[in-house]
Formats: C-alpha cells, structure tokens, sequence
C-alpha cells in the first residue's frame, strides 16, 4: 500500500529544522511468539542518511525487531511508516503488496548470510535484480559486478558461496541487497557469525557505506561501531527500548541502570 | 546352446514393458508429488490431512494388494482395467506417494533462511520457488528419487502376477514350457541388475556434479 498523504520532499521540508527526517518511524510495534513478548511496544525513528545502532544482552528482542521491519515476522500491533508507505498492524493481515511495497524499500543482511548455494556470487547478486525489478540479464550482471566491486569481491564474481569464506560471503550478501537500490539497510548481527578479525572486513564495508549517506539500522554486539559509526544508538532490553540518544552519551554515561550493567558487562571483558 | 536362444530372447523382450512400467510410474510419481508437496505444506489444515492419509494409506498397504484392488477389484464395481493399465495406476500411485515424502524430507533440509532471504529481496512466490527453492530441493533430493527408481523397477516385477508380459511373466512362462527355472529366472534377474546400474550410474553422476558445483556448504 502506498500512501501518498505525505510525499517524500514534503517530508523532508517538514523536518529540515530537525537533523535528518525519519526515514523509518515505527510505532508501538508489538510481536509475540505465544505467551513469550519478544518485541514489547517499541517506538523509534532511523533518520534519513544516518546509521542507527541497536545494542542489548541476547534475548533482548533486537533482531525480531528489526525482522519486523521488512516483515518477515509480521506484528502483532502497533504502526510502521517506512518512505511513503505506512502499515498499520493488528487489524487485518496485510496484503501481500503491501508487504512487498515495504520490503521494495529494505535490503537485509542476516547473521547467517543466507546466500543462495546454487548460485555463483554474481547470480546471487543479479537473480532479483532480474526477477524483481525487470533488469535484463546483462544490465542485471554489470550492476552486480560493480556492487561486487564495491565490497571488493570482484574477482569472487564465479565462485559459488561454498567456495568463500564467511567474510566473503557476508559481503556478497551486502552486495546482494545493495543491488535492489535500497533506500535503507538493515544489518542483523552482522559479524556475530564471524572471527572477530574477518568482522573487521565487514565493518568497513559498513563504515563506507555510511559514508555514502545510506540510511542503515544495525544489530550489533561491535560497540566500537556503534560508538564510532552510528549517529543514534538504542538499547532493547527484554523486548523493550530503554534508552536511546548519542553514541557517546550512551557509551559513557548512560541513564539506566540495566544499560550500566550491560555495558561493563560487554565493554570490562 | 541353440536350444536357449528361443526362451531366453523371448524373455529378454520382457524388457521393453519393465522398462516402460518403471519409467512411467517414476515419471508419474516425479510429477505428481509436486502438487501433492503444495499439498503437505498448505496453510490449510484439511489438505495437509488429506496428503497424510493418501500417504499413509497407499504405503501402508502392499503392492500387491493394490495392484489386486485395480485388476481385479474394481471390476465389481462397473471398471473393467486391463492388465497394463492397473499395473501403471498401481505403481504410479505408489511412486507419488514415496516421491512425495522424498520432496517433503528434501524441504526440511533447506534452511528456513533461503526462503527469508528470498522474501528480503521481495522476490515473489514463484520466483522463489523456480529459482531458489526447486533447484536445491533437486539437489537434496536426487539420490533418494534414483533409489526409488531402483525399487520400482524390482516392484514392477509383481505386475507379472496379473498377466503382464513383463520379464518375470515370460521367464515363468518359459519355464513352463522348457523347464529350466533357474536359468530362466536367473537370467530375468540379470536384466534387472543390468536396468539399475544405469540408474544408479546416472544419480551419482547427476550428484557428484551438482555437489561439486557447492563445494563445502
């Protein structure tokens, strides 16, 4: 569904005297895996052109959360606004269009990767450009070339995911959502699969995104990139957002107790 | 040594009709077990029973009884089949029912991930199906397919019970008329192992190539 009350530049110039307009606004959203309430009410905006650090102890609710924003879990209440389309939940299901309207919008690295393993680096890169946006073959292969290049995997582009490494693979699977022309990218626990030092290959291909003004909201347990990278930082504790703001308020003095203990936990190891 | 060429040719041409029994009820089942997979996997309660109970009924009673039920059964009830007809609907059945719960196995071994990165990419139903989904479950599920291949080739032997020209029938027959029955149903046995080594042949053909395409996954 694309609701077209409010347009993007309108938007925009609404919200010019603040930072950056929200590009996402999520509302009250609200999952629910049977009795267990795995994403309680959570309200936040990402801005547009910032990256927005979600951070928390396992089991806090973050990657649900963050699933429910392309809605591969669909929540149970609450509203979500992402570009010009806005879902609300709770009623009825949504409609499968307007499911793919949002999802149009996103692209999605998971932890696990998820390349697909019949497909050599470049096919996984150009398949939906393909199918999704009606790219011919050869257009569809030239821009996943250059987004392989972009994360330095040219010279991958006919290897198959099993024949890389899991650093490699992470970054082709970047490069894969890159080639959906995403207006914003969301990042579930990126590196948590990796060797910290193979982490390292993917945070910079995150630095450089940011730096190219992409919109991005991260799962992450790097606090070094939440601190250094992020403009916003959240922490989700048991399904709840507790406290948000600025990555060196957040860091070096938070409010709330829970965020203390979370963060000597994870930063005094 | 003349005296064998006779009986043994005669068998031989038993090959043709074990050969299309097999291959028909494999293509049969290798079809019709992907509606039937649609089926195992719907949203809808009722249609994943009713893929259970065609399933469990059609394995859990033998071939033979199946294939009596089609021959002679249902003639009581108004359907006159001949021979080759029930002996193809009878192993057809069974083949659809064994490739069905191939497929679904198969599908349990593709991580829940494909299909979320599939989605992530806003890649629709079919899409995901046709190019993420089918190819891996071919992959998953090509060694389990040619066994059952193999073991409808050695069940289609049973259709000889009910007058069809297949390689056992005429290896009766000629021991019937030449005595023998150790040469000629040894001779049967042979044709049957020849028939398989081609299938299993070509399944680890088809999978050493499409694994070794994957490497280590």
């Amino acid at each position: 569904m694309s609701v077209p009350s409010m347009s993007r530049a309108r938007l925009q110039s609404e919200n010019q005297a603040a930072m950056n307009a929200p590009y996402l606004t999520a509302e009250s959203l609200t999952k629910t895996f049977g009795e267990h309430r795995a994403v309680d009410e959570v309200s936040l905006s990402v801005p547009q052109g910032e990256v927005t650090s979600i951070i928390g102890p396992s089991g806090a609710g973050k990657s649900s959360f963050i699933r429910c924003l392309n809605l591969l879990e669909v929540p149970d209440s609450g509203r979500l606004r992402i570009g010009d389309d806005a879902l609300q939940f709770g009623g009825a299901e949504p409609r499968r269009s307007e499911i793919q309207a949002v999802r149009r919008h996103t692209g999605m690295v998971f932890q696990a990767f998820n390349l697909f393993p019949h497909l050599t680096a470049l096919k996984n890169v150009a398949l939906a450009q393909m199918r999704v946006l009606g790219r011919s073959r050869k257009e569809a292969e030239d821009r996943a070339m250059a987004q392989l290049e972009r994360v330095g995997l040219a010279d991958k582009a006919g290897s198959y995911p099993g024949q890389c490494s899991g650093g490699q693979q992470q970054r082709i699977a970047i490069a894969r959502a890159l080639a959906m022309d995403p207006d914003l990218m969301l990042f579930d626990e990126p590196t948590s699969g990796l060797d910290p030092e193979i982490g390292a290959e993917i945070l910079t291909v995150m630095r450089e995104l940011a730096a190219d003004k992409m919109t991005m909201l991260v799962v992450t347990h790097e606090m070094e990139f939440a601190r250094h990278v992020s403009n916003q930082i959240v922490v989700m504790v048991d399904g709840a957002v507790i406290e948000q703001g600025e990555p060196d308020k957040i860091m070096s003095d938070p409010e709330h107790q829970r965020t203390k203990q979370f963060l000597s936990a994870v930063l005094g190891r | 040594m003349d005296y064998w060429i006779e009986p043994l040719r005669y068998i031989a041409f038993g090959t043709g009709m074990t050969v299309m029994l097999t291959f028909g009820a494999a293509i049969i089942g290798i079809v019709l077990a992907v509606p039937l997979l649609l089926m195992a996997r719907s949203r809808f309660t009722a249609l994943r029973g009713l893929y259970h109970a065609f399933v469990h009924i059609v394995r859990g009673v033998p071939t033979l009884v199946w294939l009596f039920i089609a021959f002679f059964g249902v003639t009581q009830i108004g359907i006159v089949l001949d021979p080759i007809t029930s002996a193809m609907l009878t192993l057809g059945m069974i083949a659809t029912a064994n490739m069905a719960e191939i497929y679904r196995g198969g599908m349990q071994a593709i991580p829940a991930g494909q299909w979320e990165a599939a989605h992530a990419l806003s890649l629709d139903r079919s899409a995901t199906a046709r190019d993420i989904i089918a190819p891996q479950l071919f992959r998953a599920v090509s060694p389990s397919v040619a066994t059952q291949v193999i073991g409808l080739l050695k069940d289609s032997a049973l259709v000889s019970t009910i007058g069809v020209a297949d390689l056992v029938f005429r290896a009766g027959l000629m021991t019937q008329n030449y005595g023998n029955g150790l040469v000629m149903f040894a001779f049967a046995g042979l044709i049957y192992l020849a028939l398989s080594l081609p299938v299993g042949a070509l399944s680890r053909y088809v999978h050493a190539r499409i694994t070794r395409r994957y490497a280590v996954v």
